[in-house]
């Protein structure tokens, strides 16, 4: 009886410890619903659902990333470099739906390979290497776009994202279905073990036979693969392709997600459920600041402070435990 | 007769936990009841076995750690350190044998770090470079102070450890292995220092494992065996097949048992690898149930021969023949999945992932094996490694604890689990009984035992003396990066022979 | 040996610049004359006081990515100041404040919580950004103070104001350096920290002196630009963030630590401001200058790390 009360007990002390975003998610969702009009309403919370979506993919990939105790800065340009792309192979080649998304795809990767090759085999540290790409990456695509918009995309294209299957918006689903992708990749399989030992200590996961090599590199084009998924169903959202989606500021509030839900700064922790109530948690935010009529820019701001308490209070718990 | 400066009496220093914290209660002990002095003007020679307590007692002196028990009398008087910077204020200066400078500043820069010369705002470069300059004139060395360290040989680089030292008016030079990369030249030269520093009344402790060096430069020789102090000789005395029975003469115990039998097959064979550009290359074999120990001095090369097989670490020329197909360069996991396995001797650092639990570290080698299609049976992982958990004796609330909250016999143990669950068939052991307790130790000597009765090759690097004597059917011998000596007799099994080897 | 080494690589970005100037002043016409040359030297300037902080962050082993946002949030603090009728020193002084403040913030994170400083000055970054739009709602400002757009545009023997304040920055910089007791430890830091420890030299001062200086040059680099300019945009900083690292990284400076003079980093910095100034003249668009300087970092450092890499491995003996 009373040990599997204990174990109980330690159960949810340890979903906490894993899951802290979850909590804050709902503290900050109580405080909101109680101060803020109009926020506790079926609609808005389909809003802010719909608003986290699709940075909950690029969340995930930057989980991973963290996870290896590196980091990718060239992400909201990575994201930028997509949107442009499929708009321009759409719209302005005319190539086939099916074809175009392929192709951007497959330049997510390419700079994921990129970005992997540079941080493990030349061993440049990840955020001068992904510092360094991010400005490379975003010069491509404004010379790519003539850094001008492509507006008004065909409907057949728009419809993946913006199309309802049993009441639920298809970017609301595709990003569902790779959070459970993710969720099992990471907490299923040897790769989310492999990781996570690799986070840990590299030296240890290369002489336990773990190809450390492949997976650094992996990890950095499923980041960017992920990100060129969330390019695709964001330019579909906003109907205009566009060469400065996302940026750093993108890349930043991505980050940001990640660390509120958890990820260690210094690899080797990492959790899907953390990482969608991170983001949750900055939409609910931002969702307040738009509700409570403030500017835009304060929550810019407001973001930093956030992430800050989050490092602040991972390093005072950390050290406590 | 010469003065008595520094005295330490009855020394005692505790293994510590994960938190830095003494562990009164074990019977391992770093140092025991260890007694040392130093006369004035004199080179006290400290010599012992890997693990004997000789840096330990040298940190003790120079203030980095603290004596749990004794006492410790400079001058006659009581004194305790709280740090090395005391420990220098009172004359006392620690060579390391990792040389501490900043290879990126010039010699006079790191001589006077910490209390430049000022000259109003400025550092007085001037003056700090002619004082450096007469320093090092002093010692009869003709370096120029506005060198960059970096560009110094380390012969060099030590004098310039030296002078920074004596700049603190410092009595007592602590040097831990000086020569240990020094070319014969620059010892001589290190030699000769020695011995004006000496007449001109300071003394040094001086640590070494080279004998042929101690009577050139030595007084007096302290030997401590165990964590325990032996006895001083003066060099007088000195008698070389004395100083090797002091240094060993330890008892086997009745942990060692064999019930193996070596059989023909050659498991491992390594043809003329060289593990550096300049040293010599080696040829050895392991035969299927066979163990054989590798012994030598720390920095003989073992470790880097078996993380050379293991695929950690680039080596220069030669073939490694495993079941006589060539396995050089393969990655570790390639290697794991051919029933090769390394066991580092570091267990914290190579051998465990420590934020990660009990049953992630022991299946960490075997994912593939276990999970071809990828995912994780939780379950089964679990019964795997109460398995392990069961049969080798692992203290652990759960399979789910955190290994860094083990103790380091259990971590060991972990660490051998994940590897007998790869169905290993030759094992690489560097230190595998390395900071672990008696009991803890026999129950992995038992299980080196049976996995040879099983067939099994096993390579083990040891530098406890008993341990590899005990164990071996075959015994090698390293020094300097190469094998010095092949011993197969096992009535040439012997403690001091071994260790003339390795010198 | 060694200064034999040091020259060659000096002799080797002279030998650079000099076949820059040959090149691009037989390729574009007026690109040699001495107005131009100095318009370069000023534009170079504001990359150049960023690079002085930046070099010493980069010394210690750390790096500042902060630049973007506390520049333009530091530049609109002032400029607000100004334009609520502040005097020109005090405005400044307020802006200067901020930056050293927000500097001084990184190098706590990294002293006491031990955070990396990519990620701490990234973070502290942002915030500045968010504060800089937030401040006038997004909306640039402009139309200063005479006396202040003189600092920016202004000539003295007809030579921009902003040039003198450069190489005030690179003068007060370097001596620091290379002069005083702080500037050995900065170096000794980046060398062996393990002995800057040991010798009893708190490297928390260490810390905080870098950082806030780098915040300091930072929100000084932020002023000047608004007073060159006549304007505050809320993110205007956003090139100098890459151009500092470049004009460090060509100077010379190690991502590895311990080494790098501010001398070399104003000729990285001129070398990043010649190559915007040619491409303009050329015609080139700003987009592919981005591309080049991020190619430049990446193959600079990765150089620098081989080459490293292979010291270690030819120093292993036994």
């Amino acid at each position: 009886m009373s040990t599997t009360q204990l174990l109980f007990s330690e159960k949810v002390r340890r979903f906490v410890k894993r899951n802290g975003s979850v909590v804050i998610f709902l503290i900050l969702a109580i405080i909101a619903s109680i101060f803020v009009k109009n926020f506790f309403a079926l609609n808005n919370f389909l809003t802010i659902i719909k608003q986290a979506a699709i940075p909950i993919i690029a969340c995930l990939g930057i989980t991973l990333v963290l996870m290896t105790g590196g980091i990718d800065l060239s992400l909201g340009y990575t994201l930028g470099l997509c949107s442009i792309t499929v708009g321009l192979l759409v719209k302005g080649v005319g190539l086939p739906i099916w074809l175009s998304i392929f192709i951007t795809l497959l330049v997510g990767l390419l700079v994921g390979f990129i970005n992997g090759i540079l941080v493990q085999v030349v061993k440049v540290p990840a955020f001068i290497v992904t510092l360094g790409t991010g400005y490379i990456i975003f010069g491509i695509a404004q010379i790519v776009s003539s850094g001008s918009d492509i507006n008004r995309l065909p409907a057949n294209f728009r419809a993946i994202g913006v199309t309802n299957i049993f009441g639920l918006n298809t970017t609301v689903l595709i990003s569902l279905i790779i959070c459970v992708v993710m969720y099992y990749l990471l907490h299923h399989s040897t790769f989310g073990r492999s990781l996570s030992a690799f986070g840990f200590n590299a030296k240890a996961a290369r002489m336990s036979g773990i190809k450390t090599e492949r997976l650094n590199i992996s990890v950095y084009m499923i980041c960017s693969f992920l990100v060129a998924i969330a390019a695709i169903l964001l330019t579909i959202r906003v109907n205009c392709a566009q060469p400065t989606m996302g940026g750093g500021v993108y890349t930043f509030e991505v980050i940001t997600g990640a660390i509120i839900g958890g990820a260690s700064l210094f690899g080797g922790i990492g959790t899907v459920i953390g990482s969608v109530f991170g983001v949750l948690t900055i939409k609910v935010l931002e969702n307040c600041i738009n509700l409570l009529n403030v500017s835009y820019y304060t929550y810019q701001a407001f973001q930093g402070i956030v992430i800050l308490l989050a490092i602040i209070f991972e390093n005072v718990k950390n050290r406590r435990l | 007769m010469k003065k008595t400066i520094l005295e330490m009496n009855a020394i005692t220093k505790f293994i510590f936990d994960e938190h830095g914290q003494p562990l009164r209660g074990t019977t391992v002990k770093i140092l025991e009841d260890v007694h040392f002095d130093v006369k004035e003007a004199e080179v006290h020679v400290l010599v012992g076995e890997n693990g004997a307590g000789k840096s330990t007692l040298m940190k003790i002196i120079g203030g980095i750690i603290p004596a749990d028990e004794g006492e410790m009398l400079l001058d006659g008087e009581v004194i305790t350190f709280a740090g090395p910077r005391e420990s220098l204020a009172h004359g006392i200066g620690f060579i390391h044998q990792e040389l501490n400078l900043c290879l990126n500043l010039d010699v006079a820069q790191n001589i006077f770090l910490g209390r430049e010369r000022q000259k109003k705002l400025f550092i007085d470069k001037a003056s700090m470079y002619t004082e450096a300059r007469e320093m090092l004139l002093r010692l009869g060395f003709d370096i120029d102070p506005k060198t960059m360290v970096r560009d110094l040989s380390t012969a060099q680089q030590q004098i310039v450890e030296i002078v920074k030292v004596l700049s603190y008016d410092c009595r007592i030079i602590i040097m831990d292995e000086p020569t240990a990369s020094l070319t014969k030249s620059e010892i001589d030269k290190l030699f000769a220092i020695i011995h004006d520093l000496r007449r001109n009344g300071i003394s040094i402790i001086y640590i070494s494992h080279r004998f042929e060096e101690l009577k050139e430069i030595g007084d007096r020789i302290t030997v401590l065996r165990d964590g325990r102090y032996i006895g001083t000789v003066d060099i007088e005395d000195f008698d070389y097949d004395k100083i090797i029975s002091m240094m060993v003469g330890r008892k086997l115990g009745a942990m060692f048992q064999s019930s193996h039998q070596v059989q023909d097959e050659v498991v491992l064979e390594v043809k003329g690898l060289r593990i550096s550009r300049n040293t010599e290359p080696i040829n050895l074999y392991v035969r299927s149930g066979e163990v054989v120990g590798l012994s030598g001095l720390v920095g003989a090369g073992r470790t880097e021969l078996g993380k050379s097989i293991f695929g950690s670490r680039t080596y220069y020329g030669g073939e490694i023949l495993y079941m006589g197909e060539e396995i050089g360069g393969l990655h570790p996991s390639n290697l794991i999945e051919k029933g090769v396995i390394y066991l580092s001797e570091d267990r914290k650092l190579e051998g465990l992932v420590l934020d990660m639990s009990l049953k992630d570290n022991m299946t960490m080698a075997s994912l593939k094996r276990m999970y071809p299609k990828t995912k994780i049976d939780f379950k089964r992982e679990e019964v795997v490694a109460q398995e392990s958990i069961d049969k080798l004796n692992i203290v652990a609330n759960s399979v789910e604890q955190i290994c860094n909250t083990l103790s380091g016999g259990n971590q060991q143990k972990v660490v051998v689990a994940k590897w007998l669950l790869t169905n290993p068939k030759l094992l690489i052991l560097d230190e595998p009984t390395r900071g672990i307790d008696v009991n803890a130790k026999s129950e992995i000597y038992k299980i080196i035992d049976q996995l040879a009765s099983q067939g099994v090759a096993i390579l083990m690097i040891s530098s406890e003396l008993p341990e590899i004597i005990g164990m071996s059917d075959r015994i090698y011998v390293m020094k300097r990066g190469a094998i010095a000596a092949e011993l197969t007799d096992k009535r040439e099994f012997i403690q001091e022979k071994i260790l003339s080897h390795t010198l | 040996m060694k200064g034999l080494k040091i020259s060659k690589k000096n002799l080797l970005i002279i030998a650079i610049v000099v076949a820059l100037f040959i090149i691009l002043g037989s390729l574009i016409p007026g690109f040699l004359s001495i107005k131009n040359l100095l318009n370069i030297v000023r534009q170079s300037s504001i990359i150049a006081i960023v690079a002085c902080g930046m070099t010493m962050v980069i010394i210690i082993k750390g790096i500042d990515l902060s630049v973007t946002g506390v520049l333009s949030f530091c530049a609109m603090v002032n400029g607000l100041l100004l334009l609520k009728g502040w005097p020109i020193p005090l405005a400044m002084l307020a802006g200067l404040a901020v930056g050293t403040l927000m500097g001084l913030f990184n190098g706590l994170m990294v002293e006491k919580l031990g955070i990396p400083a990519f990620i701490t000055t990234l973070v502290v970054g942002n915030v500045g950004g968010g504060l800089a739009l937030l401040l006038n709602a997004g909306k640039s400002i402009g139309g200063f103070p005479a006396p202040y757009v003189f600092m920016g545009n202004g000539t003295i023997l007809g030579v921009p104001v902003s040039n003198y304040i450069m190489i005030l920055f690179v003068v007060v910089t370097s001596i620091l350096m290379s002069k005083t007791r702080l500037g050995v430890y900065i170096y000794a830091m980046g060398g062996n920290e393990t002995v800057v420890k040991q010798q009893g030299i708190s490297t928390a001062t260490i810390n905080f002196f870098v950082y806030g200086f780098s915040g300091f040059c930072i929100a000084m680099a932020g002023i000047l630009l608004s007073g060159q300019l006549d304007t505050v945009h809320p993110t205007q900083g956003e090139p100098y963030q890459l151009d500092a690292i470049a004009a460090c990284v060509i100077g010379g400076v190690s991502m590895l630590g311990g080494e790098g003079k501010v001398y070399f980093a104003l000729i990285g910095a001129l070398i990043i401001g010649v190559q915007r100034n040619a491409l303009n003249l050329l015609g080139i668009h700003p987009f592919y200058q981005n591309i080049f300087v991020g190619i430049i970092i990446i193959v600079i450092v990765a150089l620098n790390i081989h080459q490293k890499r292979r010291t270690i491995e030819h120093s292993k003996i036994f």
